[in-house]
């Protein structure tokens, strides 16, 4: 424990030089506009800029990427309250309630509200790393194949078990990416894989084209059917009006406490940010003594929704730094990244680069503060964008995305193939599959499956490696428990009704 | 216009046939255990089983919908098609126009000529794509735009 507060001051050494401060500033405003703007989010906005830091250090590159990712959080929020449209899905559940606030005339009571939570939440992301990120990866040291395989398998059953879409599209939508992830040249055996006769495949599916065509096309093609009309409220911040609500903020407090916790856990368990922010919501809703004033401008349904939106994106880093599983789909392409520059996300990571690890875990803290600070200065110029007509936006971004697509290897397959994930993306929005397990197979199911073929090796092929041991029991038990979860969780749910009706 | 019924079971058949085809491209690989461990197709074999399993499932539940409720109406079709024709018309001129000129020519057609923007408007805003594409990626990332078969006959 004081090792690693010695180790977090060492990190604020780091992370605190000019040039890392203006990197931090560089991201957030970067984030805040791709979470203003629709069909831009967090995982393209990261994956648009990830080539671009190629000839960066690590610990640069990293700061930049995540500060994008924390303005890009905030961003989304701006929208949902000022406009009544979610920039980012996490942040649909602010719409609920920021938005009529703000329509009552209150806007900056609303922001806030949601800003402060949001801040509270993320900082109790970050203490949660700061806390636990060492200890489980010094737990993690001890890690063979078998356990790593049992964590993959954990993190993906948890999407099935309590991610909230059907489970079968769950289940679907992750098979594909590890389909995808295994498009090219297997690197155990040499042999190349469902290339389909198209020879370029051979250097597989990168997952930057993959997201800028789930979430850029894909949300493009959503937005233009849903035709945004912008309604907007006045974006004008009252100074006193803000410290006025962060000092009511204090008697929040069990929500926030509440919050923070939902979106710790969702963040650390791959449900990711916008689960977190439902779930906090709902619950929020119910044990409300308020509850009829929900949906009107209740401050909970703003606090709840915020603080467990950063919470999650937050905490979602720990299990990515720590084992090498990402817990949303952003820190999936931040791990991307890592693992492009050169870095192994894991346990080792903590021995090898400490400075690269407490550098980011120090920025976390810093580049939250400057998040709040810029979101609240910029908020007059990011609402003038949505003014901008959606036709005038539409094809910009498009470009965007392309010429993104088109940047990761110079090849104008990849452009075609971005768009066929953008039309698969709109199907699997509209149909509620869920988009980030995809992204996270097409990721990390290379590392599972090395995992699973080194484990059959020590095994000389016999499954039953992964019950020997407590903890591989334990981790392969825990997943087929929230594999069966959902079935369960159906039948108590359709006898539930019955019971109603005979009442 | 297109029922969610519908949409759900196209869906389901477009899984499923990428499941199909990563089973039969990985049993061309090998999915036992062979000499060297496990062999390259068989995980790939498991995905595509479960992919093609899954798409069944949501194939027979789509088809069990009712078919009344409508997933996109004539309007999201015509809004949906105004984005996506020109965007994918964009895309196949680039090996063609290259990058640029296509880039150029996609911004001003969708503002001028589909949303009726001024052409001052038009001409401006596709000026200024074509500024920043050049100076941001070209000039400051190094990132070598495709000029095209016409950027090729003309020299550049």
């Amino acid at each position: 424990m004081e090792n690693n507060i010695e180790w977090l001051l060492h990190g604020f050494a780091i992370a605190a030089s000019p040039h890392h401060l203006f990197l931090m500033v560089l991201g957030v405003m970067l984030g805040i506009l791709v979470g203003v703007l629709p069909g831009l989010g967090a995982p393209n906005g990261v994956s648009l800029l990830l080539p671009l830091t190629f000839g960066m250090d690590p610990v640069s590159a990293i700061i930049l990427l995540s500060c994008m990712y924390w303005g890009a959080l905030f961003g989304g929020s701006v929208t949902s309250i000022l406009f009544n449209i979610p920039g980012e899905p996490s942040s649909v559940a602010t719409t609920f309630d920021g938005y009529p606030m703000a329509r009552d005339g209150h806007p900056t009571r609303a922001l806030t509200y949601a800003f402060g939570s949001a801040a509270l939440g993320a900082l109790a992301g970050v203490v949660l790393i700061t806390v636990l990120a060492s200890w489980v990866a010094k737990a993690a040291l001890a890690f063979g194949s078998p356990e790593f395989f049992a964590v993959y398998l954990l993190a993906f059953a948890s999407f099935i078990g309590m991610g909230g879409s059907p489970p079968i599209k769950t289940l679907v939508a992750l098979a594909i990416g590890f389909a995808v992830a295994a498009i090219g040249i297997d690197t155990v055996s040499g042999a190349v894989r469902l290339t389909m006769g198209v020879d370029e495949l051979v250097k597989g599916v990168s997952f930057v084209v993959a997201v800028m065509g789930l979430f850029g096309i894909g949300e493009l093609l959503i937005a233009v059917e849903e035709e945004i009309k912008v309604k907007a409220v006045s974006s004008k911040v009252e100074w006193r009006e803000v410290g006025r609500t962060l000092l009511k903020l204090p008697g929040h407090w069990w929500v926030l406490l509440r919050s923070a916790a939902v979106g710790c856990w969702m963040g650390i368990t791959p449900g990711g940010p916008t689960a977190a922010s439902f779930m906090s919501y709902g619950l929020a809703k119910r044990l409300s003594p308020r509850h009829a004033q929900f949906g009107k401008g209740e401050p909970d349904g703003i606090i709840a929704p915020e603080a467990a939106d950063h919470s999650a994106g937050t905490s979602a880093l720990l299990p990515m730094l720590a084992l090498g599983v990402p817990g949303s789909a952003t820190a999936a392409v931040m791990m991307g990244g890592l693992m492009i520059w050169g870095l192994n996300p894991g346990p080792m990571l903590f021995v090898e680069k400490p400075d690269f690890v407490w550098g980011l875990i120090a920025s976390m803290y810093m580049g939250n503060i400057v998040a709040v600070i810029l979101v609240l200065l910029t908020v007059p110029i990011f609402a003038a964008l949505m003014r901008v007509p959606f036709f005038m936006l539409a094809p910009l971004i498009f470009i965007v995305c392309t010429v993104g697509a088109y940047s990761v290897s110079n090849s104008y397959l990849d452009v075609m193939l971005m768009m066929g994930f953008g039309v698969i993306g709109y199907l699997f929005k509209r149909l509620s599959y869920p988009l980030a397990p995809l992204v996270l197979a097409i990721v990390i199911g290379d590392k599972a499956e090395d995992a699973f073929r080194q484990s059959m090796l020590m095994s000389k092929g016999s499954l039953e490696i992964f019950v020997h041991g407590k903890l591989v029991t334990t981790l392969v038990v825990l997943s087929l428990i929230l594999l069966v979860l959902p079935l369960i969780l159906q039948m108590i749910g359709r006898r539930v009704p019955k019971v109603a009706a005979t009442d | 216009m297109i029922s969610r019924r519908a949409l759900e079971m196209l869906t389901a058949a477009l899984t499923g046939t990428f499941g199909v085809a990563v089973c039969v491209s990985s049993l061309e690989l090998g999915i036992a255990w062979g000499a060297a461990g496990v062999s390259a197709g068989t995980l790939p074999f498991c995905t595509g089983t479960i992919v093609t399993a899954g798409s069944l499932f949501n194939l027979v539940s789509g088809a069990r919908m009712a078919p009344g409720e409508t997933a996109i109406d004539a309007d999201n079709a015509r809004r949906l098609a105004g984005l996506f024709l020109p965007a994918a018309t964009y895309i196949a001129a680039i090996p063609l126009l290259g990058m640029y000129v296509s880039s150029v020519l996609y911004v001003f057609g969708v503002l001028h000529l589909q949303h009726r923007a001024s052409l001052l408007r038009g001409l401006v805003t596709a000026t200024a794509v074509l500024l920043a594409l050049y100076f941001l990626f070209e000039i400051t990332f190094r990132v070598y735009m495709p000029r095209g078969w016409l950027g090729n006959a003309l020299g550049f």
